[in-house]
């Protein structure tokens, strides 16, 4: 796995110790809040509503132990013990002391962590497949290229003044489980007919008050020149794009603007004029990071385990091994999910012992590698299959062996107004009530696969345009409203969700999920999915019948 | 008189401003070095360049430095203004001003410019500096040298740290190969 | 009635004004009948920016011989996160907290003063 070197060392230290310098001139009154806080927010802390609010950069969403530990003890050291994990793979943490943040940062700095550029009108720490080097689909490992685009993005010199932020998701398989799609650059990395890789570039998607899925500007780009292509759509953003209104300031608009034709000419000019050689990292770079991210040797294991097998009689394990247990590219391994979703809890969240105990299995059974799905999960990415029957033991103690990876109950929701100061309503109670209700297990694999995704307003951090369920909080008259809308998808099958109908109150969301499950399943054929059916039907029968029981 | 900092390499020296920022709608003294806009710049630039002074001109984040690529050789300084600091716009100006059109005077950022941001003025290649936030020449060079590394080529001669892997990879470097690699 | 809040600079807390000083708890809030008083101390505020951070206005309104706010918003940064009854302001747990909590679902109009985005 890859480690940083003695200079990405010195650079986070440089960068820490630049912080520490920032905040004691805040505290002594040297600049004003208003100088301040863009520096805060690039090194990840926020203002919410009971505290500061930390987010902490996860990397390719991957962890080794030693990472994940220290995470679990800055919690309970300087936060309440535990963790919100994100949609963006990030760790928030929501009890924060300005006063303690230099030294946090220190210490997630000694296990080469930190929050840079986690926020603020930049490029933003870059997300991956989760199951990158584990999963059998993909064709090179997409973390090579998110670290060289980590090294590029960091403290750049022209970058770090955007218009708006600036988020780039990658990967590298066939399934695309990042939603590469929503982002403002979407990479999509191929093999071409005659076996050289190349990247397809998407630009311009994104949620938010004007959802856009990105439109591919160039199907072929040669993989060693992706920086320097970088280089000209993030030139031409920033020189092109508007400043004189926040809500059309992402690249999404610009891209609407002119058109993907004239966008990408323009782009295609500036990289015509790019003197690549200075930007492209030289093969040996990509050589050296593609090395630190080979994967261990994994011991040959028989292609099927009687002991899995065996434990399979529990019906509770046989179901935790249809929803979280997924094929590993090497026979006889799989690649294990984590759910944070036990009905009624806080999506996303984990303890600090909860942390601790993932890292105790992580080494005992997954090469010391844990990631983090933006579905607010946590994986297992290399276990071997004799090896789930423990991990389950383990896990199932300790909450975190839910079985429902993409049923109902598997709720993405963002902080929302129990937390976040953007916030029109509040989100995680929604999810709780949802959750609660569907949680007989039986149940919710017997409606099958159903992503409801929720967001505490238009920002969209809980993806609400992309669940087969969309919900939105909306604010009316001081009341927590919230709107429905379907058919949404960030995977392959990419589409924006389609609203509903008019708002309801929070009270009224279970019964009105209840009626659009009992809708879809009257009218699925054989094999379908919720978000098939709603595909096919439209959204007809789902609003009759929601609006129906309503009046 | 208003005084600015200048960096040349390692050094950072405060000097005295010796030219006069002339608005569109104030009339150019009879003498002296003067500083005008773009506007001004393209409808009378061809008189004030051969009235033996020094002239330079002032951009706004919004004007394109391509359109400066005629006069580049005859300007005594560009100003690049910062109308916040948020906007990064004059950045890229910078950039383009020195890699594409092979600027080599002096390049001055005004406006909003604070201390803050000197890392990355100096690396975009602005070489002088008119800070609205009162830093000294020794705070404004501190913090320009923050970072002992930096990821990317830029306008200065900085190496990133990619060639300085490859160089202690290859042993000419310092001499820590045993910190290097995975 | 209005009342003012902000977050305290070092720790983030959220905290009220009583008469020139700021409060961790909002009972001990100053209540303005007039706007100019209250515009007062907001401009007084915000001459301690070493103080608290982002200070603005809010309405309250009495229920039931209690005070509260009207905004739902604000009824949590005074209480702390519905789903965390443990953590927050709301953990102390004395009369007013459970008074708020008992007017927690007659919430009205946004309050939103003057909303900080921060
Ligand atoms: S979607 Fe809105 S409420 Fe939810 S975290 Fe993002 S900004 Fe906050």
């Amino acid at each position: 796995m890859y480690r940083y070197d003695s200079l990405d060392k010195e650079m986070l230290t440089d960068r820490s110790n630049e912080f520490r310098h920032q905040a004691a001139r805040r505290l002594s009154g040297e600049i004003t809040e208003d100088q301040f806080k863009p520096l805060r927010l690039m090194n990840g802390l926020y203002l919410q509503l009971h505290a500061y609010m930390l987010r902490i950069a996860i990397p390719f969403g991957t962890l080794n132990t030693k990472q994940l530990r220290r995470l679990a003890w800055v919690a309970k050291t300087y936060d309440k013990g535990y963790g919100h994990f994100t949609t963006r793979t990030n760790l928030q943490l929501h009890w924060i002391k300005l006063r303690d943040a230099p030294d946090i940062l220190d210490a997630l700095a000694e296990v080469d962590l930190h929050a840079i550029q986690t926020s603020g009108n930049c490029i933003r720490n870059i997300t991956a497949d989760p199951y990158a080097g584990a999963t059998a689909d993909e064709i090179d490992d997409p973390r090579v290229w998110v670290e060289a685009m980590r090294q590029w993005s960091t403290n750049h010199p022209e970058y770090s003044y955007l218009p708006r932020k600036f988020k780039i998701a990658v990967t590298a398989a066939e399934k695309d489980r990042a939603a590469i799609r929503s982002y403002d650059v979407g990479l999509h990395l191929r093999r071409t007919r005659d076996g050289e890789l190349s990247f397809e570039v998407m630009v311009g998607g994104g949620q938010g008050r004007t959802p856009y899925l990105a439109k591919t500007i160039r199907e072929h780009l040669p993989a060693g020149r992706l920086l320097s292509y970088l280089d000209a759509v993030l030139r031409v953003y920033n020189r092109q794009s508007r400043r004189d209104n926040i809500h059309k300031q992402r690249i999404k608009i610009l891209v609407a603007t002119l058109g993907v034709e004239e966008f990408t000419r323009q782009v295609e000019a500036e990289w015509a004029l790019i003197e690549g050689a200075d930007i492209d990292l030289p093969d040996t770079e990509l050589a050296r990071i593609r090395a630190a991210f080979m994967p261990c040797a994994f011991d040959p294991q028989p292609a099927s385990s009687p002991v899995f097998e065996a434990a399979k009689a529990d019906p509770e394990f046989a179901r935790f091994t249809r929803r979280n247990v997924h094929p590993h590219k090497v026979p006889g391994y799989a690649i294990v999910d984590i759910s944070l979703k036990v009905p009624g809890e806080t999506p996303g969240d984990a303890s600090s012992e909860q942390m601790d105990l993932v890292a105790d299995l992580a080494d005992a059974y997954s090469q010391g590698e844990v990631r983090i799905n933006y579905t607010q999960n946590l994986v297992l990415p290399h276990v071997k299959l004799a090896d789930v029957p423990a991990i389950y033991a383990a896990l199932k103690p300790a909450g975190l062996a839910t079985a429902n990876m993409d049923l109902i109950t598997d709720i993405i929701a963002c902080p929302g107004l129990d937390y976040c100061t953007l916030a029109n309503a509040r989100a995680i109670p929604v999810a709780q009530s949802i959750a609660k209700r569907f949680a007989d297990p039986e149940r919710a694999e017997q409606i099958g696969d159903l992503k409801i995704n929720i967001s505490g307003c238009i920002n969209a951090c809980g993806h609400h345009h992309l669940g087969a369920i969309g919900i939105l909080g909306v604010d009316k008259k001081g009341e927590e409203y919230y709107q429905l809308s379907l058919g949404g998808s960030g995977g392959d099958d990419a589409e924006l969700a389609k609203i509903l109908g008019p708002a309801m109150s929070g009270p009224a969301i279970p019964d009105a999920i209840e009626t659009l499950v009992e809708t879809y399943i009257v009218h699925r054929k054989d094999g379908e999915r919720f978000l098939d059916t709603v595909r096919r039907t439209g959204l007809q029968p789902f609003k009759e019948a929601v609006y129906a029981s309503a009046d | 008189m208003p005084q600015l900092i200048k960096i040349e390499g390692e050094r950072a020296s405060t000097v005295d401003d010796l030219f006069t920022f002339v608005a569109d709608e104030d009339a150019v003294p009879a003498a002296g070095d003067v500083i005008v806009t773009l506007a001004r710049l393209s409808s009378e630039g061809d008189a004030l360049l051969s009235s033996g002074r020094r002239v330079g001109v002032r951009l706004q984040p919004s004007d394109a430095v391509e359109d400066l690529a005629y006069d580049l050789g005859a300007l005594a300084v560009i100003e690049l203004a910062f109308a916040k600091f948020r906007d990064g716009r004059p950045y890229s100006s910078a950039r383009v001003l020195r890699g594409r059109l092979n600027y080599q005077g002096e390049l001055r950022a005004v406006g909003d410019v604070l201390r803050e941001q000197a890392l990355h003025m100096v690396r975009c290649g602005f070489n002088a500096f008119e800070p609205a936030d009162g830093s000294t020449a020794e705070q404004w060079l501190a913090a320009a040298h923050r970072y002992r590394h930096v990821y990317q080529r830029a306008a200065d001669d900085r190496e990133p740290v990619f060639v300085e892997r490859a160089q202690i990879a290859s042993g000419l470097g310092h001499n820590r190969p045993d910190e290097v690699g995975v | 009635m209005k009342m003012l809040t902000a977050n305290s600079l070092t720790t983030g807390e959220v905290v009220f004004w009583d008469h020139g000083q700021w409060s961790v708890r909002f009972a001990d809030g100053e209540r303005f009948e007039a706007d100019e008083a209250a515009d007062a101390a907001l401009a007084l505020a915000e001459t301690q920016p070493k103080i608290a951070v982002a200070a603005y206005l809010i309405d309250v309104e009495d229920n039931d011989g209690h005070w509260v706010p009207i905004a739902f918003r604000e009824r949590l940064r005074a209480l702390g996160p519905s789903n965390t009854p443990q953590h927050g302001k709301q953990a102390d747990g004395d009369a007013d907290v459970e008074a708020f909590q008992a007017s927690h679902s007659s919430a009205r109009s946004t309050g939103r003063v003057k909303l900080i985005k921060r």
